[in-house]
């Protein structure tokens, strides 16, 4: 295979996740100083002598670029992933980003979620929410998707639970809401496009087994 | 008139010229290796009953057909997977046969997928079905055919990962699990989610020996050592078979020097039910996707009626046409043939007697009229631009 000639291209999750993804990938000798300067207006990092390049995307876009196989490899949160459900292999959990994606409200809230009652649901996370309501609780929801603050929802008289991210809880209490319920931990996952796996499987596997062994 | 009539609907296509011409020559090529091996063209209906296509069938999911009603009621499908429907044309047609039948098509299929992924909801699919054969020799033909029609192709690098999805079934009933247990692993696994696999039987608190089998599934890459590492793994003759089996399969493609192409993957499990041993798919550079898919069906035939061993594949004309475009390899499209003839308008019918001269010595003729506002540049670069071989001026 003509492997020498092409890039390995990642995608990464603009923000906090890229920074410690590419800590991680240093460890392991992957580094592109590129991607360091904050001044830098590029689109894409290029490492020229490792062949190996380098993007920052909104994260729900990551899962797409892997899909399509416009990025080989890419590192997201397993919200994401599980949110837009993406034909990539998941191949590795890097055990950063830790959270949980949980069910919230005020506590008078938490009566709804006995007995099946139809109640309205305000979530970033609509996919998520839903098969939460419907395959695990068999409970029928209206679901309101929101773009952000969804705190806001039972505040407001939009919703009566929200579905949502949470880390520490401190938004969350600061407004009168408590985690009513859990329905999945969260962390930062490798994924993987499905032809690169069988095309560039050498290298690709040489770099998730240096990472697994690096976090273990 | 109004412009927004001129919108086709997400996921189908307008394909027209140059372009046209490579897809039905990538066409071309395939076909004439798959009647190299002596498969006979078969041409089932466009829509049929929604039973052909159900979920006991084991194809494409329900969500995902398109349906519709005939006068008395009953559900139709679009034909979203060709193998359902041929299988029930070789149960009918074919009932009492017990030679190996051999079949090949070429038509469009229609999925409703999910909006907004870029993905065609009409693709065009050519493949083969191999009926009455359950030996390993069958097997290797199918991948032969795989390997000898991507090269006709012009593909040079590509893969074929093989599994055998009876490993991770005789796994399961050695581990005696109920469906929705099998499902979920299931999902683990064909997605490599080694974690998530890991994670989800030590809740289910099953059996080490068996967790440990589960894990060598989802290895990302397997050698020809983990093979037989995993047959002796594995305590159950279903899943010692399969391995036996793909073993076989490689010393058969050894001998042609095609196991190059092969790698082995356990870990792939297709979502067409219907499959019960080997699975293939073929990737190359360029592509998010398969460009070949295929594998065996026993049981198949026998939800029609007739018990009949069988394997099969397909080749995706588009996401292969799309891969020879990426990867700059052209295909050849014949335009030897193509004469335009531009004639001054006094002279049509002496331009007429020699263009079908030409038709009745089998040259594709264009006539045009010459607007005289227009200079013969104007045609030599029409000419160019349209496949024409050569550009007669008649005056």
């Amino acid at each position: 295979m003509e492997e020498n000639g092409k890039y390995l291209v990642f995608a990464l999750c603009k923000g906090r996740l890229a920074f410690k993804t590419l800590e991680l990938l240093e460890k392991i000798g992957i580094h592109c100083e590129e991607i360091k300067d904050k001044d830098s207006r590029k689109l894409v990092f290029v490492n020229e002598e490792l062949k190996v390049k380098f993007f920052l995307a909104k994260g729900p876009d990551v899962p797409t670029y892997v899909e399509h196989g416009a990025a080989d490899i890419g590192v997201v949160g397993s919200d994401i992933i599980m949110e837009e459900n993406r034909r990539v292999y998941e191949v590795l959990d890097l055990g950063f980003g830790k959270c949980r994606m949980c069910v919230c409200g005020p506590e008078s809230a938490r009566e709804l979620l006995q007995h099946r009652e139809r109640i309205r649901v305000a979530t970033k996370y609509p996919t998520i929410a839903k098969d939460y309501f419907f395959n695990v609780k068999n409970q029928t929801v209206d679901m309101i998707k929101l773009n952000g603050s969804v705190e806001l929802g039972p505040i407001v008289g939009l919703s009566d639970v929200i579905v949502d991210i949470v880390e520490t809880g401190g938004t969350l209490r600061e407004n009168g809401l408590d985690v009513l319920e859990e329905i999945c931990p969260l962390s930062a996952r490798v994924i993987v496009n499905q032809v690169s796996m069988k095309m560039q499987n050498e290298r690709i596997e040489q770099i998730i087994n240096a990472l697994r062994e690096s976090i273990e | 008139m109004s412009i927004s009539l001129l919108h086709t609907p997400d996921g189908v296509r307008d394909i027209y010229g140059r372009e046209l011409l490579e897809k039905e020559q990538v066409g071309k090529n395939l076909m004439t290796v798959l009647r190299r091996y002596g498969y006979k063209n078969i041409q089932t209906p466009t829509f049929e009953f929604f039973d052909v296509f159900s979920k006991d069938i084991g194809t494409v999911p329900s969500k995902d057909l398109y349906k519709f009603f005939d006068k008395e009621g009953n559900t139709l499908v679009l034909k979203p997977d060709f193998t359902p429907a041929i299988a029930r044309c070789a149960a009918k047609y074919f009932m009492e046969e017990e030679v190996p039948l051999r079949f090949c098509y070429e038509g469009n299929s229609f999925v409703n997928t999910s909006e907004l992924q870029g993905k065609l909801k009409e693709t065009t699919q050519m493949g083969i079905e191999l009926i009455n054969d359950s030996g390993p020799e069958a097997d290797a033909e199918a991948l032969s055919l795989v390997i000898e029609g991507l090269k006709a192709c012009g593909l040079k690098d590509f893969q074929i990962s093989v599994g055998n999805s009876s490993y991770f079934k005789g796994i399961c009933e050695a581990a005696n699990l109920d469906e929705e247990t099998q499902l979920e692993i299931k999902a683990h696994i064909s997605s490599k989610n080694y974690f998530g696999t890991r994670e989800f039987l030590k809740n289910k608190g099953l059996d080490k020996d068996i967790v440990a089998q589960f894990e060598a599934i989802s290895k990302l890459y397997i050698s020809d050592t983990d093979m037989e590492e995993m047959m002796k793994k594995a305590n159950n003759p279903k899943s010692v078979g399969a391995v036996e089996r793909l073993l076989a399969i490689k010393a058969l493609l050894a001998k042609r020097g095609y196991d190059k192409y092969i790698s082995f993957d356990l870990g792939m499990l297709s979502k067409h039910n219907y499959y019960t041993g080997i699975i293939f798919k073929a990737y190359t550079y360029g592509v998010g996707d398969a460009i070949v898919k295929g594998g065996r069906y026993d049981g198949l035939l026998g939800k029609f009626g007739k018990e009949a061993p069988s394997v099969g594949c397909v080749f995706l004309i588009d996401e292969l046409q799309t891969a020879l475009k990426r990867q700059n390899i052209s295909v050849d499209v014949d335009t030897e043939e193509n004469i335009l003839m531009v004639y001054a308008e006094e002279a049509y019918e002496n331009a007429l007697e020699q263009a079908n001269d030409l038709r009745s010595q089998g040259k594709n003729v264009t006539m045009m009229k010459k607007n005289t506002e227009k200079d013969a540049d104007y045609y030599t670069s029409y000419g160019e631009k349209n496949e024409m071989k050569e550009i007669i001026f008649v005056k």
